[in-house]
């Protein structure tokens, strides 16, 4: 176990490394610099005044040297937690994603444990009573919440807010430190949204691996040793069936990042999703490395925990 | 010697040679039908998701006939409440909604077939010859697939965007770039079981080059994989197209794209809410015939791959 722990976590870091660089590369692909956007917006002919300021900025914001050089001082610099001067706002980076990040892990956080509280019963309840109207019932409910994309379902519950409750985003943001009813109120409605999305997979997978597993010998020993249908359902079956799961929730957190993203958008949360978008549309390079780097992050660090669990939970994992 | 219903089965790879002969794929000409009939009695909802696939592919195919106006026609009076004229409504500056969705199924399937086409192909060579050779070589492609999956989807794809600038083509190489390590990845998988198959072995043996091994013997065996990859993620690639042009990062306004008609419609959703209904109503009603014949597919093509993480 400790020397599986030891090769993840080898492998953890040159991956961060790499998507960083990838992103860095890649943002530098971008036909139009800040230089020239900053310049250009006034909408004006092109002259030799415009190309000096354009070299001006280009130097101070260091743009003007080798991608290598820049990609080295960038992450010297945020080792030390320092991801440069956004463009636009005028403040640091660091400052912004602080800002940022604890508003779109609560959304995060409070969808994963909604979904997962509503998907995995029903889920069990499908499979074990199979084939019957319940089953069907679940089976069209998370079919749909698949086929919803979530921007659709999140714009069909604001538009219901809107015209039915004169309800709108609030236009001041209200930590849960400073008023907690309050920002859960806020948080109320994209959390739905995103729990009904990415609870639909989780309960056709709970199903699914619960069916297989009331297959197995050893269920059929349990039944044979009279054990009642409720035992045998929570305790041998559910408890086998959950693996798959964990790691889908993994796999999935690139989604769940996603969807915070376009929940963040619809429901006027200033969180990172809404910063990154507006920081790609600004091409404010540093705000936008800083905020993928970040996520980048976190979706690494979901996945290693959840196949470190999934190594301690399962034991033909760790000894493979 | 195989005979021809084998031979042609041996495209499948053995699993997928069962499948077909279940299939009822033979070479015989009055067996489709029959086909048919058997596919919509055992899959009931894969049926369902193809006669919804079907009716998509022909509102592409046919846009130009079906749709009553211009997908980029400002020719009448904006906000106009659906009627007989404009059965959807017009949208905020005087296009025709019906039309524009209509159009829209024209790009959502334009852009879903070719960025999984594109991806998914070149995800597939990637990783079939990489688990090939295997090595150092194989091991490198591996990080760099791990790098490229770093990076949560919608985020990488809205980055490619900002690199790219916004139009169609651009959106397909981002979808593209987005699909080919998941398909590198699960190819490299089969391939690597495949590799060790004693019909390769022989095919080594009586002297076959490496390339010749790779394309003739070990890429035709992972048909049934690809073949579900690409079902599953049509699906993907068109929501993702929406999402990005929702988030107004994928294809440029004025082009009839389903997200960008939803993102034109939540800032006018009180005076004119059929702007968000018929082209959410449209990607959703697509997602969902896709999903429900993707399912059907993969049920067909390999029992084993069944309750996996659809």
């Amino acid at each position: 176990m400790r020397k599986y722990i030891a090769r993840r976590l080898l492998l953890f870091i040159p991956t961060l490394l790499g998507a960083s660089i990838l992103i860095f590369v890649l943002l530098r692909l971008v036909p139009g610099d800040i230089a020239e956007i900053l310049v250009y917006q006034s909408g004006t002919e092109q002259s030799a005044v415009q190309e000096k300021q354009i070299q001006e900025i280009r130097q101070e914001f260091g743009l003007d040297r080798p991608i290598a050089v820049q990609y080295v001082v960038w992450l010297g610099n945020a080792l030390r937690g320092d991801f440069g001067y956004s463009y636009t706002q005028r403040r640091p980076v660091s400052e912004i994603v602080a800002e940022r990040f604890p508003r779109s892990m609560e959304l995060a956080i409070l969808t994963l444990v909604v979904a997962v509280v509503w998907a995995i019963p029903l889920g069990v309840v499908s499979a074990a009573r199979q084939n019957t109207w319940v089953d069907y019932v679940v089976r069209l409910v998370s079919i749909s919440g698949l086929s919803l994309p979530i921007f659709f379902t999140g714009v069909l519950i604001l538009y219901g807010l809107v015209r039915f409750f004169q309800w709108l985003p609030p236009l001041e943001f209200v930590a849960f430190t400073v008023d907690p009813m309050e920002n859960l109120k806020q948080f109320v409605w994209p959390t739905l949204a995103q729990a009904y999305y990415i609870s639909a997979p989780i309960t056709r997978l709970t199903r699914s691996q619960m069916l297989e597993v009331i297959r197995q010998d050893y269920i059929r020993t349990a039944r044979a040793k009279g054990l009642g249908n409720r035992s045998v359902v929570y305790h041998h079956a559910l408890r086998n069936s959950l693996l798959p799961v964990v790691t889908f929730l993994g796999w999935w957190g690139g989604r769940l990042l996603g969807g915070i993203v376009i929940m963040e958008i619809i429901f006027a949360i200033p969180g990172m999703g809404t910063a990154l978008v507006q920081a790609v549309n600004y091409r404010d390079y540093p705000t936008v490395q800083a905020l993928v780097f970040v996520m980048s992050l976190i979706f690494l660090a979901l996945n290693l925990i959840v196949d470190l669990l999934y190594a301690w939970l399962d034991p033909r994992i760790r000894y493979a | 010697m195989p005979e021809v219903a084998d031979r042609a089965g041996i495209a499948l790879g053995a699993r997928g040679r069962e499948a077909r002969v279940r299939l009822g794929l033979a070479p015989r000409a009055g067996a489709l039908a029959r086909w048919l009939a058997w596919f919509a009695v055992t899959q009931p909802l894969g049926a369902i998701g193809a006669v919804i696939v079907l009716a998509l592919v022909v509102t592409a195919i046919l846009a130009p006939q079906l749709a009553p106006h211009g997908a980029k026609d400002a020719a009448f009076a904006p906000y106009l409440s659906p009627s007989a004229e404009f059965p959807m409504g017009t949208d905020n500056i005087g296009r025709d909604v019906l039309s524009r969705v209509i159009w829209g199924a024209r790009l959502s399937l334009y852009v879903g077939l070719v960025s999984v086409a594109f991806g998914i192909t070149l995800g597939a060579l990637w990783g079939v010859v990489a688990a090939y050779f295997g090595g150092p070589a194989d091991s490198v492609s591996q990080r760099l697939v791990d790098m490229l999956m770093a990076l949560p989807p919608i985020i990488l794809a809205l980055s490619l965007m900002a690199a790219l600038g916004q139009s169609v083509n651009n959106v397909i190489i981002a979808l593209a770039l987005l699909l080919i390590p998941t398909a590198a990845r699960t190819l490299r998988s089969v391939a690597l079981s495949i590799k060790e198959t004693p019909y390769v072995e022989a095919a080594r043996a009586s002297g076959c080059s490496h390339w010749r091994v790779i394309f003739l013997h070990v890429l035709p065996n992972t048909f049934a994989t690809y073949v579900v990859l690409f079902t599953v993620n049509i699906a993907y690639a068109i929501v993702v197209e929406a999402a990005l042009s929702f988030l107004g990062l994928g294809a440029p306004p004025d082009e009839p794209s389903w997200g960008g008609m939803l993102t034109a419609g939540t800032q006018a959703m009180e005076t004119a809410p059929w702007m968000i209904f018929f082209p959410g109503l449209a990607i959703s009603l697509t997602v969902f015939g896709l999903n429900l014949l993707g399912d059907a597919i993969r049920d067909l093509t390999d029992p084993r791959l069944r309750g996996g993480l659809g």
